[in-house]
C-alpha cells in the first residue's frame, strides 16, 4: 500500500512560487484619527514591523487591503506621499459595513493591511511634461499621492495643474492643504455644484475649469508633453476625457483610475473584473486606450 | 456574566431585549434554547428581560424586542404598538411576524365566517385576518424562516451588538443547496420554490430532500414567471406550485396571480 | 510519455494500494425522475462503489480544491490587538480516481489563474500539490461539447490516465510518482494492436461528441455583438441562481465576508464561492450596482469564459462538460447561447 506522504513525494512537492499569503499581510496601528467632514475621516496607520515598515514601498494611485479582523476587508486607496515609508494615510468615507466599523475606532487600536496592490499614475515618466490633475467628490482620495509626489519634485516638471469638484463646499476634503498646495506653484482651482454660506469660489461643474485651462495651451505642448490624470464618479470620466482628447492629448497620457467591487485585491476573486480585466491587477490605473478596448469599463 | 466587554478597542454594550409572541407556535423562540452550546454566550451578549419560553421574569424595560407570529386579534394590535412604543428597535422573527406565516393561509378563503365556524365550533372568538407585524407598525429588521435559524439569529444579534449592519442574502436557496450537492428535487419529480427563496438558510428543507415550500419569502428579483415554465414543463400541476407559493405569505402577489388564472380567488 | 498495459484484474490491486489514502472517485446518486442515472464524486472505500462507467458527475470535483466554504484566516482577540492564525487545509493528500478529460483540464485552467504570480491562492496551490489524480476516459453525454474547447484530450494535470480496451487499461503514466506506483502490478509494453484499439476508442467517443460550440472569432463576435437583444431573452429566463457557477469545474469567483464569534473572541475571514450571476455580485459600498441586470450578468459570464479569458490565456475558461446546461433549470445552455449570439436570434425564444 502506498501512503502518498513519504519523502519523495512530499505533501506541498509542487510548491507554487510567489509570495505567501503572509508576506502580504502587516499588522498596523491607527496611530491617529482626524475628522474632515461629517462623513469623511483621514487615518494615519504604521505597520508594527519596522522591517515590513521600510519594505512597504508604494507608487502614487496604488491601493491597500485594509481589514477590521471580524468586521470586513476593503480596499483603499493611499493618499500620502510614497517617500513616507510605511506611515500611510487613508481618507475613508463611512459608507458600507467595514467602513462605518471604522469610523468608531481610536487610535491605538490593530487592523490589518495587505499590499500595496495594482498599476499607479506614472508620474516618472511624466518628468519634464505638463500635468492636469482633475478630481471629482472622492476621485481626490488618489489623487492626493501624486499630488504630493509631484510636489516633492515640484522642479522636475512643467505646469501643473489641480482641478477638484465638490458637490458642496462642506464635503471639500484636504482643505487644510489647499494653501499649502498653492505655494508650490500649482494651478488649484476648486468648484462646487452648489454654494453654501461663505463660498466665495467658482459654483459649477469641473467641466467648466478644465475648458478654461485647455483655451490657455498650445495643441502642440497638449499633443507632446501633457498628461491628464482623472479621478472622480463613473459619470465623469467620458464628458472630461473626451475634451481632453479634443485638445489633442494622447490616449495614453490620460489616466483614469476605475472603481470596482473588490473582495480579494490579488486577480483572483473577479468581482472587480470587466471582461477577464482585474481591476485590482491591470488597474485601478488605466490609461484612455486600455479603457477605450473594455466593454462597460466608463 | 462577565462585565462591560469590547471588541478592537470600541465598548460593546449589553442591549437590553425582550421576546415576544403575537399568533404563533413560538418555535421561533424555542430554536434560541435549543442549542445549550452556545447558549450561554447569547445571554453574555444580550440581557433578556422578557421571554416567556425561558424564564418566569419579565419587564417591559428593553431596546431590542424580538416579535414572533402573525397579527390576528384587536389585542395583539394594542400589543405590538406598545412594544414599538417601548422599544428602540423591533425585530421581526420568523415567517408569521414576516409574512402572516401559515396562520395567513385563512385569509386566502373567501367566506371567513365559514372558517370561523369550522375551526371554533361554538365558542367563536374575536380572529382577523392574519397580517404580518409591518402592516401595523414599523418594522426595523426582518429574520426570515419557519422557524428561525439559531445560526442566523446569533450572528445577527452579534452584529447588532457590534453595530455592524446585517445584510441578507440576496441569492436564492438554489446557490446553497449546491453547495450541499444536493440533487435537484425536480431531477426527482418534486416542485421547489427554491430558485426564487431568499438563501439564507443553508438550504434546510432540499438538504432533507424536501422541496423548498418559500418560507424565507421571495429572493430580490426573484424570476417567479420562469419557474412557473419549469414547473409546466416538468409536468407539476400548477396547483402544487399554488401550495407552495400561498404557505408562508411571502409570495402574496404571485400567489394571486396564479390562484386567479386557476380560477379560484375571492 | 510512458505507455504501459495493465492487465484485466491489476485495477483492484492498484486501488487496494491507493485507497489507504483518503480516495475520491464518481458514485451513483441514483436515477433521474427521467431516467437518467445521476453520479457524484464522492469517498470511496471499497471498489465496488467506485462506478468508473459514470457518464457525467452532477457536480465537478473542483470542491476538493475550492471548498464552498473556506476560513482564510482566524482573529484570536485580545483588546485592541489580535493574532491571526491561517491554515490552508491540506491536511492530507487526497487521491481523485476517475476524473475525466474535461475535469482534468479544468484544474489546468484554475491553475493558470488561481496559481499565477505575483499572488497565488496558497490554499488552494497546497491543495492541488497534495492530490494524486488517476484520469479515465469518458462516456459522452449529449450535452458535452469538450472538443469545440479543446478539453477533450489530456496532456497533463494528471499523474496517470487509464482508456480501456476491453478488458485492459491502457495507461498513459504521467508522473514519476504515478511510475514508482506502479511498479508492483503486472504491467506490459502496449502493442501495436493497442495502440489501434486506443485510436478506436477514441474514435467511438468523437462520435458520441455530437452538441458543438463554433468558437471561430468568438472573442470578437462577442465584442461585436454586445448590444445584441439576444442577451435580453437570455436574461429574461435566467433565474440568477448561481447554479451553473456551483456545478461548473472552471468558474472560480467567490467573495470574502468576515465574521465576528458570539463570545466576540474571535474573528474569522471566510471565503465563499460566488456567482457573476448572482444580483449582487458588483454592488459597491453604498449600493451602486454596475450590473444590475439578469442580462447583463449573464452576459459578463460569457464574456468572462469565452472573450476575456481568452485574451488572457488564449484558451476559454470552459471545457465543455455541459453541466451548466444540464443543471440549469431554465435550460440555458452554452451551445444555444453561443449560437443564438451568432445567428442574432433565440430559437424558441
Amino acid at each position: 500500500m502506498v501512503e502518498l506522504i513519504n519523502p519523495g513525494m512530499s505533501l506541498f512537492a509542487k510548491k507554487p512560487r510567489g509570495r505567501e499569503e503572509d508576506d502580504l499581510f502587516h499588522k498596523a496601528e491607527i496611530t491617529n484619527v482626524y475628522p474632515m467632514t461629517a462623513t469623511e475621516k483621514l487615518y494615519q496607520i504604521q505597520i508594527i514591523d519596522p522591517a515590513a515598515r521600510r519594505g512597504f514601498l508604494f507608487k502614487p494611485g496604488q491601493f491597500i487591503m485594509l481589514e477590521a479582523p471580524g468586521i470586513g476587508e476593503a480596499p483603499f486607496s493611499i493618499s500620502s506621499a510614497p517617500s513616507r515609508l510605511g506611515n500611510i494615510e487613508l481618507c475613508i468615507r463611512a459608507v458600507g459595513v467595514l467602513t462605518r466599523f471604522l469610523s468608531r475606532l481610536e487610535r491605538g487600536v490593530m487592523i490589518g493591511i495587505s499590499g500595496p496592490f495594482g498599476t499607479c499614475f506614472p508620474v516618472e515618466e511624466m518628468v519634464g511634461e505638463d500635468v492636469i490633475l482633475l478630481a471629482g467628490g472622492l476621485g481626490i482620495v488618489p489623487m492626493r499621492s501624486p499630488i504630493m509626489s509631484l510636489l516633492e519634485n515640484r522642479s522636475r516638471y512643467g505646469r501643473i495643474d489641480v482641478m477638484y469638484g465638490a458637490r458642496r463646499p462642506s464635503e471639500l476634503l484636504f482643505g487644510y492643504q489647499h494653501a499649502m498646495w498653492r505655494q508650490f506653484d500649482i494651478g488649484l482651482k476648486v468648484i462646487v455644484d452648489r454654494s453654501e454660506p461663505g463660498w466665495t469660489g467658482p459654483v459649477g461643474m469641473i467641466t467648466a475649469l478644465l475648458a478654461k485651462r485647455l483655451a490657455q495651451g498650445e495643441r502642440s505642448r497638449f499633443g507632446n508633453a501633457t498628461n491628464a490624470i482623472v479621478c472622480g464618479p463613473p459619470v465623469m470620466f467620458k464628458p472630461i476625457c473626451d475634451m481632453l482628447l479634443e485638445a489633442g492629448l494622447s490616449m495614453e497620457k490620460i489616466f483614469v483610475s476605475l472603481e470596482r467591487r473588490m473582495h480579494c485585491g490579488r486577480g483572483k476573486c473577479c468581482r472587480c473584473n470587466i471582461g477577464s480585466t482585474y481591476t485590482c491587477l491591470d488597474g485601478p490605473v488605466f490609461d484612455y486606450w486600455s479603457v477605450l478596448n473594455l466593454k462597460e469599463a466608463i | 456574566m462577565s462585565d462591560a466587554k469590547s471588541y478592537l478597542g470600541v465598548p460593546v454594550l449589553r442591549p437590553r431585549v425582550g421576546f415576544f409572541e403575537l399568533t404563533s407556535c413560538e418555535g421561533c423562540q424555542l430554536q434560541l434554547l435549543n442549542n445549550e452550546a452556545t447558549l450561554l454566550d447569547f445571554l453574555d451578549l444580550v440581557e433578556i428581560v422578557n421571554f416567556r419560553e425561558g424564564m418566569k421574569e419579565s419587564g417591559d424595560n428593553y431596546r431590542i424586542a424580538f416579535v414572533e407570529g402573525a397579527v390576528t386579534r384587536a389585542d395583539e394590535v394594542e400589543r405590538l404598538r406598545e412594544i414599538r412604543r417601548n422599544a428602540e428597535m423591533v425585530i421581526a422573527l420568523g415567517s408569521c411576524a414576516c409574512f402572516g406565516g401559515v396562520n395567513q393561509l385563512k385569509n386566502r378563503f373567501n367566506d371567513p365566517a365559514w372558517v370561523k365556524r369550522e375551526v371554533y365550533g361554538e365558542y367563536p372568538i374575536d380572529s382577523q385576518a392574519a397580517v404580518p407585524l409591518a402592516a401595523v407598525i414599523k418594522v426595523d429588521l426582518e429574520i426570515f424562516g419557519c422557524p428561525v435559524k439559531k445560526e442566523e439569529v446569533e450572528r445577527i444579534v452579534t452584529n447588532l451588538v457590534l453595530g455592524k449592519e446585517v445584510k441578507h442574502p440576496k441569492y436564492p436557496v438554489c446557490m446553497e443547496c449546491k453547495a450541499h450537492e444536493n440533487i435537484c428535487l425536480f431531477d426527482l419529480g418534486e416542485p421547489c420554490l427554491g430558485p426564487i427563496t431568499r438563501g439564507g438558510c443553508d438550504a434546510w428543507c432540499p438538504s432533507n430532500r424536501l422541496g423548498c415550500w418559500g418560507c424565507r419569502g421571495p429572493a430580490p428579483e426573484a424570476n417567479v414567471d420562469e419557474l412557473r415554465k419549469i414547473v409546466a414543463r416538468k409536468n407539476i400541476p400548477l396547483e402544487r406550485l399554488l401550495d407552495r407559493l400561498e404557505c408562508f405569505g411571502g409570495f402574496g402577489g404571485e400567489a394571486d396571480a396564479v390562484r386567479k388564472e386557476l380560477g379560484g380567488l375571492k | 510519455m510512458i505507455f504501459k498495459v495493465l492487465a484485466a484484474g491489476e485495477l483492484e490491486k492498484f486501488f487496494e494500494l491507493l485507497v489507504v489514502n483518503k480516495l475520491i472517485g464518481p458514485v451513483e446518486r441514483g436515477p433521474a425522475v427521467d431516467g437518467r442515472l445521476l453520479f457524484d464524486f464522492a469517498e470511496v472505500a471499497e471498489i465496488a462503489e467506485l462506478r468508473l462507467d459514470f457518464t457525467q458527475t452532477v457536480h465537478s470535483a473542483k470542491k476538493y480544491l475550492l471548498p464552498y466554504l473556506e476560513e482564510t484566516g482566524v482573529f484570536v482577540m485580545e483588546g485592541s490587538d489580535w493574532e491571526k492564525r491561517v491554515d490552508y487545509g491540506a491536511h492530507q493528500p487526497l487521491v481523485l480516481f476517475g476524473l475525466h478529460a474535461c475535469d482534468i483540464n479544468a484544474l489546468n485552467k484554475l491553475d493558470k489563474v488561481l496559481l499565477a504570480e505575483p499572488y497565488p491562492n496558497r490554499f488552494y496551490g497546497a491543495k492541488r500539490a497534495a492530490m494524486f489524480i488517476i484520469g479515465h476516459s469518458c462516456r459522452p453525454t449529449p450535452a458535452c461539447f469538450c472538443r469545440s474547447m479543446g478539453a477533450d484530450s489530456v496532456r497533463h494535470g494528471c499523474d496517470l490516465f487509464l482508456t480501456p480496451l476491453g478488458d485492459d487499461y491502457f495507461v498513459e503514466i504521467m508522473s514519476s510518482r504515478a511510475f514508482h506506483i506502479m511498479e508492483s502490478l503486472d504491467l506490459r509494453e502496449p502493442t501495436r494492436r493497442d495502440h489501434k484499439r486506443f485510436q478506436e476508442q477514441a474514435k467511438h467517443r468523437g462520435n458520441l461528441l455530437t452538441a458543438e460550440v463554433d468558437a471561430t472569432d468568438l472573442t470578437k463576435i462577442l465584442d461585436m455583438e454586445f448590444d445584441s437583444t439576444v442577451w435580453n431573452e437570455w436574461g429574461r429566463r435566467c433565474l440568477s441562481c448561481g447554479t451553473c457557477a456551483q456545478v461548473c469545474p472552471t468558474c472560480y469567483c467567490y467573495g470574502l465576508e468576515e465574521v465576528v464569534a458570539l463570545d466576540l473572541a474571535k474573528g474569522a475571514k471566510i471565503r465563499q464561492l460566488y456567482s457573476c450571476n448572482l444580483l449582487d455580485f458588483a454592488e459597491v459600498a453604498g449600493g451602486y450596482n454596475f450590473r444590475p441586470e439578469s442580462r447583463t450578468r449573464l452576459k459578463y459570464r460569457y464574456y468572462h469564459k469565452h472573450r476575456g479569458f481568452v485574451e488572457a490565456f488564449e484558451e476559454p475558461l470552459c471545457v465543455g462538460c455541459g453541466r451548466c446546461g444540464t443543471n440549469c433549470l431554465a435550460g440555458i445552455t452554452v451551445p444555444e447561447v453561443i449560437a443564438s449570439v451568432r445567428r442574432g436570434e433565440v430559437e424558441n425564444g
